[in-house]
């Protein structure tokens, strides 16, 4: 008898102990062991429900994709396709008119946040295109925006640059909208220190590479 | 009726079945809540990709890849083609990258799994936060410093209202890499007033004395008196009606 009874307190003291251990683990909120599993799911009742989420996958379709590609030819609301091409500067110039984008300190500060998102990555937070990739010898041969020969370039073709890349530079049409695009001309001119003309005569900007 | 050792037995055997179950409903209460169950998934992407690299390292903003979040409620996962404006240049050969290549090839997505996951009957509106200015790091923790993404927080309903009731104590200060801000941020009283969204440009406000550097987080080290209902723009998290202790903020 006397031994069960001591099996029985060390069995309780054991219990107690794991069980404080446990309870200070979970409730201090540092527990957080890493796992690559998916996470326990207990009573998931309507957590996962047969509809279309956003980029992911859905039985519902043959390729299983719940994010469709509109038909060819059509148009999203309020999407603007650029309709120029890489090579068509000299069309460019005279296309591509601000629409009366103001040059507030707003839309000078959208600039410089679009800039630093889209831009910085290859030019650097200030246009002088010495970002670290550039540093870490990834990516050679980017251009300084703020030399002499790119701030001469005019309003309408940087805005073509943009929306239609140039060299290696892909077209940004698709992340940056055209209001953005006018606002980073206004904070690029901010940066190069040059005020900037809206268009070139397209003889002009032919030397210039 | 029955002898001394059955009943012994049975105080014993009652008191051990007992603790096991209580012991189970514990570990299944606390283990399956979102702080133990969910914090800390870390699945193994198709492309071994690094957010350390590319946004601690690089420098390339979060909406670079991500672009949309402020227009989105949900955040998107980068195109290929968003991959492939760099890795045609950048490590064209490397075997990671195949298949990203494949993909673009292809125009077949890549399978990135989720991590960060509410239920399908919460919904959660990214661009709402973006324009009230929330760092990402408030809810995705330092992820320019995780080389493989975990979750960072539990995204679950306790957690959200923590924060929505008392925001300026878990709201982490803003961030050049996430593009929230421009380039530096204000105390935490210009916050609360819409003129300075995305002010200031250094060039332009070099004049302002009541600037700080972007780099010291004084949201959250100080709390404010507040709510402020009436802020322009930007309706404070606390505001009856629109935040989410209105259920149907959230369950629609």
């Amino acid at each position: 008898m006397n031994a069960t009874n001591r099996i029985a307190r060390l069995f309780w003291i054991a219990l107690a102990a794991a069980f404080a251990g446990f309870v200070v683990m979970v409730l201090s909120g540092n527990i957080t062991w890493f796992s690559t599993a998916r996470p326990l799911e207990f009573l998931n009742n309507m957590d996962h429900q047969f509809k279309a989420i956003p980029q992911s996958g859905n039985t519902f379709f043959a390729d299983r994709a719940s994010v469709r590609t509109a038909v060819e030819g059509t148009v999203a609301r309020g999407q603007q396709v650029y309709p120029l091409g890489q090579g068509d500067i000299d069309k460019a110039e005279t296309a591509n008119v601000n629409p009366g984008v103001p040059r507030t300190d707003f839309v000078l500060a959208r600039g410089q946040n679009r800039f630093n998102v889209f831009c910085s990555a290859c030019h650097g937070y200030d246009a002088h295109s010495n970002p670290p990739m550039v540093r870490r010898q990834r990516w050679l041969g980017i251009p300084d925006l703020t030399r002499p020969q790119t701030a001469a370039l005019s309003d309408a073709r940087i805005y073509h640059i943009i929306s239609a890349g140039q060299n290696l530079m892909p077209s940004y049409a698709d992340k940056i909208t055209p209001v953005d695009r006018w606002a980073i001309i206004y904070y690029l001119r901010t940066l190069q220190g040059v005020q900037g003309v809206a268009s070139n005569a397209p003889a002009s900007t032919q030397q210039v590479q | 009726m029955f002898s001394r050792r059955f009943d012994m037995g049975v105080k014993i055997g009652g008191a051990v079945l007992g603790a096991s179950v209580l012991c189970v409903f514990l570990v299944i209460f606390f283990g399956v809540r979102n702080t133990v169950a969910d914090v800390g998934y870390r699945p193994e992407q198709p492309v071994p990709f690094s957010h350390k690299l590319h946004a601690g390292q690089l420098n390339i903003s979060c909406q670079y890849c991500h672009a949309g979040v402020e227009n989105s409620a949900h955040s998107p996962v980068p195109t290929t083609q968003t991959c492939m404006n760099c890795h045609t240049a950048v490590l064209p050969e490397s075997p990671k990258l195949q298949l990203v290549r494949d993909s673009y090839e292809k125009g077949t997505p890549i399978e990135w799994i989720r991590i960060h996951k509410v239920p399908d009957y919460a919904h959660f509106n990214h661009s709402r936060h973006i324009r009230a200015q929330i760092d990402c790091k408030s809810c995705h923790g330092p992820v320019e410093e995780m080389g493989v993404v975990s979750q960072f927080k539990p995204l679950s309903m306790g957690w959200c209202l923590d924060c929505h009731r008392n925001p300026e104590a878990n709201i982490v200060g803003a961030r050049p890499i996430s593009g929230v801000f421009t380039g530096q941020m204000h105390k935490v009283k210009d916050l609360l007033d819409s003129t300075y969204l995305y002010k200031p440009i250094p060039a332009q406000v070099a004049a302002a004395s009541d600037l700080k550097d972007m780099v010291t987080p004084s949201f959250g080290q100080k709390q404010s008196p507040l709510p402020k209902y009436h802020v322009d723009g930007i309706p404070h998290p606390k505001k009856a009606g629109i935040g989410p202790e209105n259920c149907s903020a959230c369950h629609y």
